[in-house]
């Protein structure tokens, strides 16, 4: 039975059940309230984001489900996002974020890690103050803030 | 990463004011508490998830931003959430207990599941919606050890526990044990009410530590103790008042009934984990409770053969510890009666004349009768046979007919292998026999005396392949292979060394033939001529107790053949056991048969008849004197020819006496061509029976002293007592050493010096080298 996704401006998807339930919050409520043909709303995903989400659910349709397992940790390390993820994943920074924040809210966890993953590919072997300009972000530290904050992590730096 | 403080868009109205968002929350969350009946639509379930969302998410953006950087990473927004959502199960449960004080026994019941289901219905709702506050708050929350924050699904049992549960559990608990009191009592209930509870109880069994995890402890300490102990209450009332009003027999059918209902209680309605303390606890009552009036109707069961009655009691007194402990001992007893009072009834109608067969079947059938008894009743339960083991040794070993000594039994039983082993119209079927030579092991296997059985039987054995009167060499064969089974190679070695020389005497005769035939010409072989050579040692035989003049017919045939066995094995001396062995004669006298009778005799019969080639009359002394027979082998000799009417009796009316004379008896007739006058003597069978007795006897007090001296060899120095229960120990596969026999043979050892006292010490003897 296919399930059908409102956005917040309104527009709507229909998709197969089993994509929409890669979504733990959509499965979970199909679980709890039961199939009717109603549609979902969705009312903190934009159209074009949803668009992108349902495009990764699609494609990850048959994946196993992830346990969560925080000793297991493939999550941590940054440097192995799948190929086609990695072209998924290759969009402005804009939607970069609203596609985490939309994995976030629909609880899509392998989503929300490849989405952090590559940000964190993007921060990777940068100094602040690139990082700063790649992220439009206005420093806000005082300079004795900023010191104390590198001499505490001195030890993490790449020398 | 979510709280990263640039990286989060902007909030959405009213995203981190609490008391607009809890007022929200609080209509939605009573909604589905309250009015999940009434359904949740996709909107509203979204609503809800997102305004959650949204507060958690903006709330920690502004509490990152006002936060100093010192403290490290992110705060997750949630606390004030959760504590509204504790005030509102709180209060929720509130209602729900005081609305509980208005109902009690089932109507409590119903109430009380009612709620839970619709409570937990409800709560995994209100969980699932707060997954973002478990994913993050709780999660963070957890992760830093404050162990009063549970995820909301939890929060809600704890809550139910805390709110409710601690305080209508014992009217609960009240309404539980009467529903199933009335169960018992043959009510039906409606078994979901207390599935429900159970379940309720059991889910409430949340773990400290890890809120992932369950224990039972909830479900154990408020359910299952004042289950149990209320069974305890209940059981030990009623099969009180059931014994004093019923048999025993009855009463074990209603213990054996409760016991099935209590376990199918447990699939029922109940946890897994009570049927361990919920049946030991029936147990105890119902069967340990009583074991003394349950015990004391075994004996009436046997006594009836009750053995449906015997099975239930069996099975009851196997719940409980030492339960069956009196009843193998009663049971022992019991056989042991019936096989010595089955044994006495036999004894009674014939002493002296008992067929084997009958005394043998008297033990069988006792042994299988309790035999199947033990495997039906008791399911071949190793202490019940133990129990028959014990009692059949006993009665087998000593009874009415074995009197004071236990080799009646072993002696009765190789006559028994005789009479079936040997050629005999009544010889039984292959299959037949096959079962009945087990049988006779099942005897064998309590007899105690097993060297006096190997005597007798090594007799007969003999006997049977002397005469050539075996009925089948596969039976032979197979009768001392299960005695090998069950006494060892040793035990069974001389009788195999026998058939040994039976083939080995078979080659013999015939190289001894093919010698004459190749030396001597046919008409000096005209004495057709067979032996058996057997080795003294393996061989029970006894030699000749009369000299015999070899009658001059045959005496060319023992000297060539006592040549031809001296050439082959040099060294070895054959003794020639005349009183064994048999002979063929042809009569070309007797005028009114013109083809002659053949006469069956023994050799010393043809001794005498041969005198009758020269001669138609002679004296006793005549006949003595040429055939130097003593004179009882004479006379016996005489005397069978003579009430054959082979020869007449002249001259005296007594065979044996002095002066007789005997002619031979020209008119002989008889119906058979064939004559057999090669009778056994009455009198010499039982001499034979005694000597084999006496011969025991000494073989026994050989086999004590090689015993005795086997040990001090290699102890050197021994207590007496422990050299007896040694002696006794190394012998009781053969036979049970008496103590004063054991002693006698210390006595002649002590004697011939192979050991003697050590001085100064009591009852020590030493080995002498």
């Amino acid at each position: 039975m296919p399930v059908v996704l409102t956005s917040l401006d309104n527009e709507t998807f229909t998709v197969d059940k089993e994509v929409a339930e890669r979504s733990i919050l959509i499965k979970n409520m199909i679980e709890d309230v039961g199939e009717t043909d109603a549609p979902i709303p969705l009312p903190n995903v934009s159209s074009s984001v949803l668009k992108k989400v349902i495009e990764y659910c699609e494609y990850h349709r048959n994946d196993p489900v992830q346990v969560q397992d925080e000793t297991d940790d493939p999550r941590k390390r940054s440097n192995d996002i799948e190929e086609w993820d990695m072209k998924f994943m290759q969009v402005d920074q804009e939607m970069l974020f609203e596609i985490i924040l939309a994995a976030n809210y629909l609880d899509i966890k392998p989503l929300l890690d490849v989405g952090c993953k590559t940000v964190a590919n993007m921060i990777k072997g940068k100094t602040p103050e690139e990082i700063r300009k790649l992220f439009n972000i206005v420093n806000d530290f005082t300079p004795e803030e900023e010191a104390q904050i590198r001499k505490e992590n001195e030890w993490a730096e790449d020398r | 990463m979510s709280s990263s403080k640039s990286m989060v868009s902007a909030p959405p109205p009213h995203g981190s004011d609490i008391n607009a968002t809890w007022s929200f929350l609080e209509q939605g969350i009573d909604q589905i508490m309250n009015r999940l009946e009434d359904g949740l639509t996709y909107t509203r379930y979204m609503e809800i998830y997102t305004v959650i969302y949204n507060y958690c998410t903006t709330k920690a953006a502004a509490d990152g931003l006002s936060n100093s950087i010192q403290t490290r990473g992110a705060t997750l927004g949630g606390s004030d959430l959760y504590s509204h959502l504790i005030r509102y199960f709180q209060k929720h449960l509130e209602v729900i207990r005081k609305d509980s004080e208005k109902f009690m026994d089932v109507s409590l019941l119903e109430y009380y599941t009612k709620q839970w289901v619709k409570f937990t219905q409800a709560a995994t709702y209100v969980h699932h919606l707060f997954t973002y506050l478990n994913r993050h708050w709780v999660k963070r929350e957890i992760d830093e050890g404050r162990k009063t924050v549970h995820d909301v699904g939890t929060l809600a049992l704890v809550s139910w526990k805390d709110s409710l549960f601690s305080h209508v559990e014992r009217h609960v608990m009240a309404a539980v044990l009467q529903l199933i009191e009335r169960q018992r009592n043959g009510e039906s209930v409606e078994t979901s009410l207390l599935r429900n509870v159970v379940e309720s109880f059991v889910s409430l069994g949340l773990d400290e530590n890890d809120s992932k995890k369950t224990t039972l402890e909830v479900y154990r300490q408020y359910f299952e103790k004042p289950f149990v102990s209320a069974t305890e209450v209940y059981y030990k009332m009623e099969s009180e008042k059931f014994l004093s009003e019923n048999s025993v027999t009855e009463y074990m059918k209603k213990a054996e009934a409760r016991l099935a209902e209590e376990e199918s209680r447990v699939q029922m309605y109940l946890h897994a984990s009570t049927n361990k303390p919920l049946i030991q606890t029936c147990e105890t009552v119902l069967v340990k409770g009583h074991t003394e009036i349950i015990w004391d109707e075994f004996q009436n069961l046997l006594n009836q053969d009750k053995q449906e009655d015997l099975y239930r009691m069996f099975s009851l007194l196997l719940r409980i510890p030492e339960g069956l402990d009196p009843l193998r001992a009663r049971f022992e007893a019991h056989v042991r009666k019936a096989g010595l009072s089955a044994i006495e009834k036999i004894a009674d109608e014939s002493t002296e004349t008992l067929e084997p067969k009958v005394y043998v079947d008297a033990l069988l059938e006792v042994h299988k009768k309790y035999n199947d008894l033990v495997q039906t009743a008791f399911r071949g339960e190793a202490g019940f046979v133990a129990s028959l083991d014990k009692a059949c040794r006993e009665f087998v070993n000593r009874n009415k007919i074995c009197k004071s000594s236990t080799s009646k039994s072993p002696e009765q039983l190789a006559r028994y292998c005789d009479s079936l082993l040997r050629k005999s119209s009544k010889n039984p079927e292959e299959n037949d026999l096959e079962e009945i030579l087990n049988s006779i092991m099942t005897v064998f296997k309590y007899v105690e005396d097993k060297d006096v059985f190997q005597k007798f039987y090594s007799k007969m054995l003999a006997k049977r392949l002397v005469n050539d009167t075996s009925a089948s060499e596969d039976a032979e064969a197979g009768m001392i292979s299960r005695l090998k089974e069950a006494c060892g190679f040793e035990y069974t070695s001389k009788l195999q060394r026998m058939f040994t020389d039976m083939g080995l005497s078979k080659e013999l005769n015939d190289q001894f033939r093919d010698k004459m035939s190749q030396n001597h010409d046919a008409s000096e072989n005209a004495v057709d001529f067979s032996i058996l050579v057997l080795g003294t040692a393996s061989w029970p035989l006894q030699a000749p107790t009369t000299s015999f003049n070899l009658p001059d017919e045959v005496v060319k045939t023992y000297e060539r053949f006592q040549a031809f066995y001296q050439d082959k094995h040099s060294g070895r001396k054959l003794n020639w056991l005349f009183h064994l062995s048999k002979a063929d004669l042809k009569t070309n006298y007797i005028k009114a048969n013109k083809t002659g009778y053949a006469f069956q005799t023994s050799t010393y019969q043809m001794g005498i008849l041969l005198q009758y080639n020269n001669g138609l009359s002679y004296t006793l002394e005549e006949l003595q004197t040429q055939t130097n027979l003593n004179l009882d082998t004479l006379s016996g000799a005489l005397g069978i020819l003579v009430k054959a009417r082979v020869l007449l009796l002249e001259n005296g009316t007594n065979v044996g006496d002095a002066g007789t004379r005997y002619d031979l008896n020209m008119d002989f007739k008889s119906k058979k061509i064939r004559v057999n006058l090669n009778l056994p003597l009455k009198a010499e069978q039982k001499a034979e029976t005694e000597e084999t007795h006496k011969t025991i006897e000494e073989d026994r007090k050989l086999l004590m002293q090689a015993a005795i001296v086997r040990i001090m060899k290699t102890r050197k120095v021994m207590k007496h007592q422990a050299l007896m229960s040694e002696v006794i120990t190394q012998l009781q596969t053969r036979f049970k050493p008496r103590v004063p026999d054991i002693k006698k043979c210390i006595d002649v050892l002590l004697d011939k010096e192979y050991i003697e006292r050590v001085e100064g010490q009591k009852d020590m003897f030493s080995y002498v080298a």
